[in-house]
């Protein structure tokens, strides 16, 4: 198990290789489709290299001797040409936009799993678990921008492939009309583009600086707007938007200054375009005064020299998409990466289970390890003074950390060799901050409930009576049919409790465990629950975790959990009466 | 999927205003832009007639020597225009970036006033997603879009000046294209813009699924939800995907229009310049210029006509921004009334969220300055609901509160602002230095006010063992602060904010019951010297407070002093009753006990 956790643990050591591997795996996994787009770059490009060539043509042989057939003639091809480069540019854009939202699609789906995979993510580190306040943003972000921009590089790919064969064709074109003017244009072209790359490198960290400022910027708004309720609540809005502004402005700075440096670029391409062309249509002038080409050939050569930019400008446009590709996929990578929280067995869950647990040495980090058992059917209180160890024996048998010595059992079957989506079926843990999701009432309250036995009647009526859910179902203006709003957020504390509660109820596993299920309630509620729940689950095992009398009371037995062990058994009003310690950490 | 009520979007014509007065404010710098723009242009045009003077030099048979002049006043150009063509594109991104950073700002400012119902109705997912993605894509357009639009309009429009400089015959057959491109652009503009609303609003929801997915998925394990998660993601990622096909399928018709024109118009000036030159009207240069002229405004004019792509997607993405900057922030009252002191009076308030769901009844409560109250009730009877009313959060639907004598409405938002605060069970931690989270409760604070307001909330403790004490980055991103050490950072905020009256709305719950003690201790410290009303579940917490009201089916059926009630029997001493005997041995007297708690 250890070594098992040792290989999980070994994170890619460098995030721009994993991003290059995940990249590749991308544009690989759309081969065909990116085949197909790139070949339509090829001959849409191939087509546009062409046209000037078409244009020398027809003055050559049409317009300077006046041959009226010739034009004819020429114009059809030219039509002709027109028809094969604009069906070419229709499949690489179709194809090609395919290849990249399907792609887009498939890496954020891949994502997806990853983040809801029930091994869950390892504690730690920039994208560690969702529920911790703070980090569910990044993630989003990741399955939302990153996957859009990783899939971008299949554009990069597929313009980047497109340009090399415009290129690869002018210079054909142009050797065939004069071995000098193409030997020109060919030798020309390598210092042009090494003299825009040099001039751009510098540029490109600026703008990189410029992209991170922004970023900055737009993650504080969202931030912000995040916690638009905590803001509201302290009248801070106005000092959060000066927050913003700040951000706002020094993004600003950092895109001018950015700003600058890529018109630097713009302007010395021009020039540099300009210049070449000056060049050519010169030495091509004195090629044509000496005879050596025709007049149409020193047409075809100036239009290919000014068609020639274009695609040097793609190829320049289509690296930096890659690169930036590049980086989205790194993260993307990180994230697909991390280490599971739990590595989980094969072991087969059984049919039906009696529930008996059973509970081992399971170390908390400290102390001597916890050990209990609980019978099949029985109610069973744990107290923890100190929250930090509920949260470990929580964690524990949540499954969301493997034990580091120890373990625990449900009628006999060893629960961490199960896998972790079947633990949880046999064992549940029902989290004080368990979440509601966005739909109605009713659907939240299903949402565990397996197909096969869907929820009858009379037990929903008993699960919702039980947890006191019945009586929030009452209060809502459309009751069961409700929306909850985005994470409950319609509801009150006390009814997204209850609701969370009856949806654990609802599940029906064979163990259940309880934590702080009523802190959000009122004390006649929390009494009315402890009732209900003991009565629904008379013949199922329950764990409570939690510190409320009226919770504990009906416990057949109450554990004290002190310094990683159990320091006490009883029954509550025994333990109430003999021991201090409990009575400090209960009746306050 | 709840139907949403989305934020609003401004039409076309507003937005259109709200930008020109925007670029308004910045005439000179506007101006100057557009001489460096038109200048790279014009001289670009000098190009094709110094190509065709080239090739009539050698058709006449000229000196190598006469080839001179020409290819020198071109490389001259192409100076001139690399220097206007750069000087244009940083104007225009000083131009762009001025009118953006005003306008963002302007979004945030208003995103952060707009009233919580509206944001319940509509989402945080919208919000989030004009904030960030509506801003990210103005930004790109005005960064590249705007300015390639520029410079491709001004070299097509000056274009169409050259050729008819050049010979208006030629101007004319090379206009031929221009109905197809118009009629094209239209067609495009009618049916793509649809999808490029449709699709940001789809990524809105794509957004909003994954935030759920993300921020739910331990709970999603616990209970095997995973699979139903992954198809809410899958169903809104797949339509994405959808909506922007479709915007392709659009845009592939549109492109072959394009083509056709070019091709139209390309054969229209060779077989005019054909006749030209046959009729001896023009020279085979002057032919070759025109031709050379309009392949040259190929790309412009497919960059242009393409660019509307992003045009459009931006104009969508500037009118959701603008839909937002245009809510009207909360007026201030002309002459602010002052609350008196923290006194809190609320009168006959009946409210309800939906008509003929009334949640409060004619609550009428008075706290006097600086007393404590207790609101306690069964779940749902509307404590939460009349603490907002309080906090101005919600205008009640009938009556009137007032604070230290004056009506909410008269005290303005800002003065509100600076009275009362709410702090409910939901946390927050703001991403970047912990210092800059507390900062944002009183911005002028210094290092020590920070520390003086932690050791308050006796929070000092735990934030001098983080790595970087108050410039340990917190929050998304930074060092993970617990659900307790967050709410803790809450409370400290509101000693920083120093309000004369709070709220506590179940903010001690959330914790778990063993943070929770942690958290009613320090919001007891918090609150000292404050008017407060406290919502509370844990009676003991109520047995603290001066007086204690019991809230049922939103009516105050029940107020007094702890003992008071107790001893009127009442539904307060019934939920006394239930609470204590959970408790066993607590003592009666609750209120002595919890205020001689140790500390």
């Amino acid at each position: 198990m250890s070594d098992a956790r040792d290989a999980g643990r070994v994170a890619p050591s460098d995030p721009q290789r994993a991003g290059a591997q995940l990249l590749r795996t991308v544009v690989g996994a759309e081969r065909r489709r990116v085949a197909g787009a790139a070949a339509g770059s090829i001959v849409h490009q191939a087509c546009e290299a062409l046209v000037p060539v078409m244009i020398g043509v027809v003055i050559d042989r049409a317009v300077a001797p006046g041959d009226g057939g010739a034009l004819a003639l020429w114009l059809v091809v030219l039509a002709a040409l027109f028809v094969v480069l604009t069906v070419a540019y229709r499949v690489q854009l179709g194809v090609g936009m395919l290849a990249r939202e399907q792609s887009e699609h498939a890496l954020r789906m891949r994502l997806t799993r990853r983040i809801l995979d029930p091994a869950g993510i390892v504690a730690g580190g920039p994208l560690a678990p969702a529920d911790t306040v703070g980090s569910a943003g990044a993630l989003v972000n990741v399955a939302g921008s990153d996957a859009r921009e990783t899939a971008q590089g299949i554009q990069g790919v597929v313009v980047a492939i497109g340009a090399v064969a415009a290129l690869t064709i002018s210079a054909v074109a142009l050797l065939t009309i004069s071995l000098p003017l193409g030997l020109l244009i060919l030798l020309g072209t390598p210092p042009v583009v090494i003299a825009l790359a040099l001039i751009a490198r510098p540029l490109e960290r600026r703008s990189a600086v410029q992209q991170a400022r922004a970023a900055e910027a737009a993650s504080v708004a969202s931030d912000l707007v995040r916690g638009i309720r905590v803001l509201k609540g302290i009248g801070a809005e106005p000092a959060a938007a000066a927050r913003y502004r700040r951000a706002s402005q020094t993004a600003k700075r950092a895109t001018l200054r950015a700003a600058v440096s890529d018109n630097v670029l713009e302007g010395a391409n021009v020039v540099i375009g300009g210049a070449f062309l000056a060049l050519v249509a010169y030495v091509g002038g004195r090629l044509a005064l000496d005879g050596s080409i025709t007049i149409g050939d020193l047409v075809a050569a100036v239009g290919l020299t000014q068609f020639l930019l274009g695609p040097l400008q793609r190829i320049g446009w289509a690296l930096g998409l890659l690169a930036q590709a590049r980086g989205s996929a790194g993260r993307a990578a990180t994230v697909l990466a991390v280490p599971p929280a739990v590595h989980g067995g094969t072991a087969a869950l059984p049919a039906t289970a009696a529930g008996a647990l059973s509970v081992r040495g399971l170390s908390l980090g400290h102390g001597n390890g916890v050990s209990f058992e609980a019978a099949a059917g029985e109610q069973l209180g744990i107290v923890a003074p100190d929250p930090s160890d509920a949260a470990r024996l929580l964690d524990l048998l949540a499954r969301r950390r493997d034990p580091d010595a120890g373990g625990f059992a449900v009628d006999g079957i060893d629960v961490p060799a199960l896998p972790v989506a079947d633990a949880h079926r046999l064992l549940l843990v029902a989290d004080h901050h368990a979440d509601l999701f966005e739909g109605s009432v009713e659907q939240n309250l299903t949402a565990a409930v397996s197909n096969e036995d869907r929820l009858s009647a009379a037990r929903r009526r008993a699960v919702l009576a039980a947890s006191g859910a019945d009586e929030a179902v009452a209060a809502l203006p459309d009751g069961a049919a409700t929306t909850v709003g985005e994470r409950g957020a319609r509801l009150s504390g006390g009814q997204r409790q209850r609701i969370a509660l009856a949806r654990a109820l609802a599940a029906d596993p064979p163990v259940l465990v309880l934590h702080d299920p009523t802190t959000a309630v009122d004390a006649a509620t929390e009494a009315r629950i402890a009732d209900g729940v003991t009565a629904l689950r008379h013949d199922r095992t329950t764990i409570v975790v939690a510190t409320s009398p009226a919770l504990l009371a009906t416990c057949e037995r109450v554990l004290l959990l002190e310094d990683g062990r159990i320091a006490e058994v009883g029954r509550h009003e025994e333990l109430a009466d003999a021991s201090p310690r409990y009575r400090e950490a209960v009746l306050r | 999927m709840s139907v949403r009520e989305l934020l609003p979007t401004a039409s076309p014509r507003a937005a259109r205003r709200e930008l020109w007065a925007l670029a308004r404010a910045h005439r000179g710098l506007a101006l100057l832009t557009v001489v460096a723009l038109v200048g790279a242009a014009a001289i670009g045009l000098v190009v094709p007639p110094l190509l065709g003077r080239l090739i009539d030099i050698v058709i006449d048979g000229g000196d190598s020597g006469e080839l001179t002049a020409p290819a020198v006043l071109l490389a001259a150009a192409a100076l001139a225009q690399g220097l206007l063509t750069g000087a244009g594109g940083a104007l225009t991104a000083r131009l762009g970036e001025t009118i953006l950073a005003v306008l963002r700002e302007r979004v945030v400012e208003r995103a952060l006033s707009i009233p919580v119902a509206q944001l319940e109705r509509a989402g945080t997912g919208d919000l989030l997603s004009r904030v960030s993605g509506d801003v990210a894509v103005v930004s790109q357009a005005v960064t590249l879009v705007f300015p390639a639009i520029a410079r491709a309009g001004l070299t097509v429009g000056l274009t169409v000046v050259g050729l008819v400089v050049l010979d208006w015959r030629l101007a004319l057959a090379a206009l031929l294209a221009a109905p197809i491109q118009v009629l094209g652009l239209r067609w495009y503009l009618r049916s793509v813009v649809p999808i490029y609303r449709r699709e940001r609003e789809v990524q809105g929801e794509r957004t909003q699924q994954l935030l759920d997915t993300v921020s739910g998925a331990a709970t999603s394990r616990a209970f095997g939800l995973g699979d139903a998660r992954e198809e809410h993601v899958r169903a809104s990622s797949q339509e994405a995907v959808d909506v922007a096909m479709l915007g392709v399928a659009k845009v592939k018709r549109f492109l072959h229009a394009l083509n056709g024109a070019e091709l139209l118009g390309l054969s229209a000036v060779l077989v005019t310049g054909f006749a030209l030159v046959d009729a001896d009207a023009i020279t085979v240069g002057t032919a070759t210029a025109g031709a050379l002229y309009f392949h040259r405004a190929f790309d412009p004019i497919g960059e242009l006509l393409m660019f509307f792509d992003d045009l459009q997607e931006a104009t969508t993405a500037l009118a959701r921004l603008i839909g937002v900057a245009s809510i009207d922030p909360p007026a201030e009252p002309e002459r602010p009334a002052i609350a008196g002191d923290g006194s809190v009076a609320v009168d006959a308030v009946h409210h309800g969220y939906v008509d003929g769901h009334p949640v409060l009844h004619g609550v009428d409560l008075r706290i006097g300055d600086g007393e404590r109250v207790a609101l306690i009730g069964t779940t749902g009877a509307g404590k939460t609901t009349l603490a907002k009313l309080i906090a101005g959060i919600h205008p009640p639907t009938r009556g009137d509160v007032r604070i230290g004598g004056a009506r909410l409405e008269d005290l303005g938002p800002a003065g509100a602002r600076r009275t009362v605060n709410l702090v409910t069970q939901e946390v927050h931690v703001f991403a970047g230095r912990l210092a800059d989270d507390l900062r944002l409760a009183r911005p002028d604070a210094d290092d020590d006010a920070l520390w003086a307001a932690l050791e308050r909330v006796d929070a000092d403790g735990w934030v001098r063992s983080l790595p970087d004490g108050l410039q340990t980055i917190v929050g998304e991103g930074g060092h993970r602060l617990t659900p307790t050490q967050s709410q803790h950072l809450a409370l400290a905020r509101l000693v920083l904010r120093d309000p004369p009256v709070v709220l506590l709305d179940e903010a001690t719950a959330e914790a778990g019951s063993a943070g929770a003690r942690l958290l009613e201790d320090a919001a007891e410290r918090a609150l000292a010297g404050r008017t407060a009303l406290v919502v509370a579940h844990r009676l003991t917490q109520a047995a603290a407070a001066d007086r204690i009201v019991v809230l049922d089916a939103g009516r105050v059926v029940e107020q007094g002093a702890h003992d008071e009630l107790l001893a009127r029997g009442g539904s307060y001493a019934r939920l006394w009753g239930a609470w204590s005997a959970s408790r066993i041995s607590a003592p009666a007297d609750g209120r002595r006990r919890a205020s001689s708690r140790p500390r």
